[in-house]
């Protein structure tokens, strides 16, 4: 199977989980399972040659302007981490069908769970570190929609929000990080990157290079600083806690520093910086551990501890150490995953986590307690299981190594693997052995298979790779720490006994320390509550609320919610832009001439000048503003006119008609007149930035009138190419659709977004506090009883048909003369909108059979559509085609893919428009306001009987 | 084109111009607002009407075809215009209304312009503020 279908599989499979909930929980968890083996039996396809030590690639150009592309290799690295993701995954995917209770939904769980998978396989497989950067923000935001998976709970919002920050930061710290990397290697593929040892050490941004990345490493992988996240992410479903928080996520950073350790790894930086870190993370993580009560604490404390002895490894530099660290992530992965499902299946049963009211479970669950007991003596390092060979491997290159005083660094690690040791014994001992109890919240039992049968296998993998290393975990470690290391591996022998050696020595003497402290743990434990320690939490809420509190000051200086602060500060913002520019540069001496005014130019000029004066003496009556608009609007139009653009004419008196109606309905909710505001000084200051900003303009107009262009405009392309390239007439209309059809592709979807955004605002604004005053206004006692006189309404039903046809017509001719989709959308939503006005609300919105959302989305689907057709034919997103066609009775007219396109501008617009304005006019709604079935308010027509429909209040599309 | 041609267009534009320019006078300078009713309405009928015609004539003498664009614009005018001033008419009435001058409507329901029987029944007592002499027209 091809690299790319393995880590797009859980992608697409993620749309399966929503479809086949439909069909019971069984079917949901089925196929969301063959989604992940399909991909596991891809991967396990490639095994033979990766494993002898083959590197398969796949390579797909997506930007290669900018680097970004989608190749991806598989190595074996990747291949130990991609195993570990998709089998686990597996494993996770079958025990969560049964942990999940019946309240909670199921489809987005399974959705969210292989949006995760995908991201994780992706950011193993990468070959292209932008590429890696996208997946790795994927798994920070798929672990965000895990993580608060029970919504209800405020930990589970907390936590997930905690872990989101936290590795988003890391995540963008990682981005520097990256792209200084690739800069200097001169590639942002890994395998260039890779080969790029000497250079990269040598270059001096290797520093802040190397930092920024293990920024992004370390907040992943929870290590020290930034370790807090992960105990609070526990408020997840346990199948995330063991999926995320212990094989997979946790060990994406320990994945990015196995896999930049050729090129990274071997200076003194990275040894400081790296082996420390891991080592204060495993002391702490395991101090905090032993004193944890709450069972999945304490194992995310304990996976702490264990990411940060791998972290040392790897910090450590030689070859030896890598391969232990790769071999413990295989161990840690199999014994922590099954820790994770016993936890939980502890808590499914008994319905506490609470260690403090656990204890002599062994006897109520004895297959649960055996699957325990295996998987947490291998945590404790305990020989014939897994753990005890790759603690022994790490307490072997302890022993080699040293950090500032001799013997320091054994002796710490010693204490870590007691504190190790006796959380392991603590997890057993108070959980499992002991007396009975009578006062479980539920008294436990065994569950069925499918909660077992999950961690049973991993424990299985545990005991097998204690007893024989070589044979079953043997070629996997090979290959991917030689991947690690990237060639040689050091001399290494998977095997349990390796005769009297210091590491042994330092075995026993941990597991005796474990003991011990396991004895003493009732008066330590008192002793460890008393102290006062640094809650991470509350640190953490307070930094998050400094920042709120910072940015919030900065916010309130510049966005106050006041309009003319915010014009203010943007013709400033202008002026000092354009002044340091004008300043800075030269402008060419006038090459051309004005042309001379004529007496049209005069009149309009005055006209403009006449109505803007107006406005400023009378902006206080905001009707006589908007009328005043009205004439600058219309002779904007005119003047478009007059410098032969029609297109941009029709579109400007479209547009004046729609924002006037807009503003006409806003004006309904405003005070008729705006109050007077400020003294003298704040006039006299308004006054100076907005005559700056006037005569700033008319400098600047004036110099680009008379001056010729630096370079060659792009026009003469356009004008030359329009009807050879795309078949149409009109410029305008052609590089709308395209020439620039990308543009257009991207305002749509904006105009979309925004309409949409206008209904949110409404929605939210009409659930509070605000919509119940608007819906409680009185009604106006002076309003007409006729609001929707029978003329009106006649004449706008006459209207519509041919106001259609106005648009269709437009629309039609736009690609050959003035027109388009653009003008066309905005005429027929007017058709629409005189219904409203004439007929009020409720009749013309119980005649509107299609929703305007869904008119938005047809019409960005069509752009797409069209868009993406091209690619049938090979050619590019949004390649433009067309043909002349003749059919009888007509003439011969063109076909092109623009006026599809074009159809989806179409739509969007009008959908938009309507949506905006429909609205806002829902704002005018009120409470008592009954629903009017007639169009008419006097319709001589009716009989007398019926009751009269005017309603007390006016109708909302209503504009007086 | 040809003399009379041309001469059928300037008159058309003429017609049009004079039409304009009286609607305009007769805006400003009727005194009452139900008198400047009408000039706007007839001058942007008969007005834009002969401006049309001259652009008919014009596309007829000079391309050779008829354009039927005008008629268009023309039916559009027929339509707005006197929603137009019905509209004004309405809201001058129902901003300057004298109820008590008004006869009974004989249907048992209020005059159009005034406010709906329920909800607001206050509308039909407050006493008129603004009996200006307009009202009496109707």
């Amino acid at each position: 199977m091809p690299l790319i279908l393995i880590a797009a599989l859980p992608f697409l499979g993620a749309l399966l989980p929503g479809v086949m909930i439909k069909a019971g929980r069984n079917a949901c968890a089925w196929t969301t399972a063959s989604v992940t083996l399909a991909a596991l039996v891809g991967l396990l396809v490639h095994a033979p040659k990766v494993l002898a030590g083959e590197v398969i690639h796949y390579r797909l150009d997506w930007m290669p302007v900018v680097g970004l592309n989608a190749n991806f290799f598989l190595d074996g690295l990747g291949f130990l981490f991609a195993l570990m993701i998709l089998g686990i995954g597996l494993l996770i995917i079958i025990y969560a069908r049964f942990y999940l209770g019946r309240q909670d939904p199921m489809g987005p769980f399974y959705t969210y769970l292989l949006l995760f998978q995908g991201a994780m396989v992706g950011i193993v497989l990468s070959d292209n570190v932008l590429l890696l950067l996208v997946f790795w923000e994927l798994t920070s935001l798929s672990s965000f929609l895990l993580i608060g998976y029970w919504k209800h709970l405020p930990e589970g919002r907390q936590g997930a929000r905690m872990a989101l920050a936290v590795t988003g930061t890391g995540g963008l710290a990682l981005i520097g990080g990256m792209i200084i990397l690739g800069q200097i290697a001169g590639s942002y593929d890994l395998s260039v990157i890779l080969t790029q040892k000497e250079a990269i050490q040598a270059s001096p941004l290797y520093l802040p290079a190397l930092i920024l990345i293990l920024i992004g490493a370390f907040t992943k992988s929870a290590q020290f600083p930034f370790h807090f996240w992960l105990p609070h992410a526990m408020a997840a479903p346990t199948p995330v806690s063991a999926y995320l928080h212990s094989a997979t996520m946790v060990k994406a950073g320990l994945f990015l520093m196995a896999r930049l350790w050729p090129v990274l790894a071997g200076t003194d930086a990275w040894f400081v910086i790296v082996a420390t870190t891991g080592l204060v993370t495993m002391v702490l993580g395991a101090t905090i551990a032993l004193f944890k009560d709450d069972l999945k604490a304490l194992l995310a404390f304990s996976t702490v501890s264990h990411l940060g002895l791998i972290t040392m490894l790897l910090g450590f530099g030689t070859p030896f150490a890598a391969v232990a660290a790769v071999f413990h992530i295989i161990n840690h992965a199999t014994f922590k995953a099954a820790l994770f499902m016993t936890a939980g299946i502890v808590d499914h049963e008994a319905h506490t986590r609470d260690i403090k009211r656990l204890g002599g479970l062994r006897h109520l669950m004895p297959i649960t307690f055996v699957i325990a007991l295996l998987a947490s003596l291998s945590m404790a390092g305990i020989p014939f299981l897994n753990g005890f060979l790759s603690k022994e491997m790490m307490l072997e290159e302890v022993a080699r190594t040293r950090l500032g005083i001799p013997l320091l660094l054994p002796l710490v690690v010693i204490v870590a693997a007691a504190l190790s040791a006796a959380y392991s014994f603590r997890y057993l001992g108070h959980v499992f052995f002991g007396d009975e109890r009578e006062d479980y919240p539920q008294t436990p039992h065994d569950p069925g298979f499918g909660l077992w049968g999950p961690p049973a296998f991993l424990v299985a993998l545990v005991v097998l790779i204690g007893l024989f290393p070589a044979a079953i975990a043997g070629p996997l470690v090979a290959a991917s720490a030689g991947a690690v290391t990237g060639g040689d591996l050091p001399y290494y022998s998977l095997k349990i006994w390796h005769g009297f050696t210091p590491a042994l020595l330092m075995s026993v003497l941990a597991v005796m320390g474990g003991l011990m402290l396991l004895l003493f743990h009732y008066p330590l434990d008192k002793r460890w509550i008393a102290t006062r320690r640094p809650e991470a939490k509350v640190i953490f809420d307070t930094v998050v609320a400094l920042c709120v509190q910072v940015s919030r000051r900065i916010t309130d200086v510049l966005h106050p919610g006041s309009m003319t602060r915010y014009t203010a500060i943007f013709a400033i913002t202008v002026l000092i832009a354009s002044a340091v520019a004008w300043n800075s540069s030269t402008l060419a001496a006038p090459g051309r001439e004005l042309l001379p005014v004529g007496m049209v130019g005069v009149i309009g000029w005055i006209l403009i000048v006449v109505s803007t004066g107006i406005l400023v003496v009378y902006h206080r009556n905001r009707l006589l503003s908007l009328i005043l608009l009205g004439v600058t609007g219309t002779i904007v139009s005119i003047s478009f006119i007059y410098f032969s653009a029609p297109d941009l004419a029709m579109t400007q008196i479209a547009v004046e008609v729609v924002s006037i109606i807009l503003l006409l309905l806003a004006l309904n909710f405003l005070p008729k007149s705006t109050p007077a505001e400020g003294g003298v000084e704040r006039h006299l200051r308004d006054v100076i930035i907005a005559g700056a900003m006037g005569i700033g303009a008319m400098i600047l107009t004036l110099a680009i009138q008379q001056s010729d262009f630096s370079q060659p405009t792009i026009s003469a392309y356009y004008l030359e190419n329009a009807k050879t390239l795309a078949g149409g007439y009109n410029v305008v209309n052609v590089i709308l659709v395209d020439f620039r059809g990308f543009d257009t592709y991207g305002e749509i979807i904006v105009l979309g977004i925004a309409a949409l955004v206008i209904y949110a605002l409404t929605e939210q604004l009409l659930g509070g506090r605000v919509g119940r005053k608007l819906a409680d206004r009185p009604h106006d006692p002076t309003l007409s009883g006729d609001l929707h006189p029978m003329m009106m309404v006649v004449a706008t039903r006459v209207m519509m048909p041919l106001a259609l046809m106005v648009g269709v017509f437009i629309f039609l001719r736009g690609h050959n003369a003035p027109g388009g989709g653009f003008v066309a959308g905005l005429v027929v939503a007017i058709a629409i909108l005189m219904q409203f006005m004439a007929s009020g609300y409720d009749w013309a919105i119980a005649r509107q059979r299609f929703t305007y959302h869904g008119i938005i989305g047809l019409g960005v689907i069509a752009a797409i559509l069209t868009g993406v057709a091209s690619w049938l034919f090979g050619a590019p997103f949004l390649t433009g085609a067309f043909a002349y066609y003749k059919l009888p009775l007509i003439e011969e007219f063109e076909l092109s893919s623009a006026m599809a396109f074009d159809l989806g501008v179409f739509l969007c617009v009008v959908g938009a428009v309507m949506l905006a304005l429909e609205s806002l006019s829902r704002l005018a709604r009120r409470k008592d306001d009954r629903t009017r079935t007639h169009p008419m308010d006097i319709d001589p027509s009716r009989t007398e009987d019926e009751p009269r429909p005017v309603p007390p209040g006016t109708a909302p599309a209503e504009a007086h | 084109m040809a003399l009379w041609q041309e001469v059928i267009v300037s008159i058309m534009l003429v017609i049009a111009g004079v039409f304009g320019l009286v609607g305009s006078i007769g805006l400003v300078k009727l005194p009452e607002p139900m008198m400047r009713l009408h000039a706007p309405t007839k001058a942007t009928t008969l007005g834009v009407g002969g401006a049309l015609l001259a652009s008919m004539f014009n596309a007829l003498f000079v391309l050779g075809r008829f354009s039927f664009h005008e008629l268009l614009i023309s039916i559009f005018l027929f339509l707005t215009a006197p929603i137009t001033a019905h509209f004004i008419a309405k809201a001058h009435l129902h901003r300057h209304r004298a109820d008590y001058l008004l006869p009974a409507t004989g249907t048992g329901m209020p005059w159009a312009e005034a406010a709906p029987p329920d909800g607001s029944s206050a509308a039909q007592t407050e006493p008129v503020t603004e009996p200006t002499s307009t009202s009496a027209r109707r």
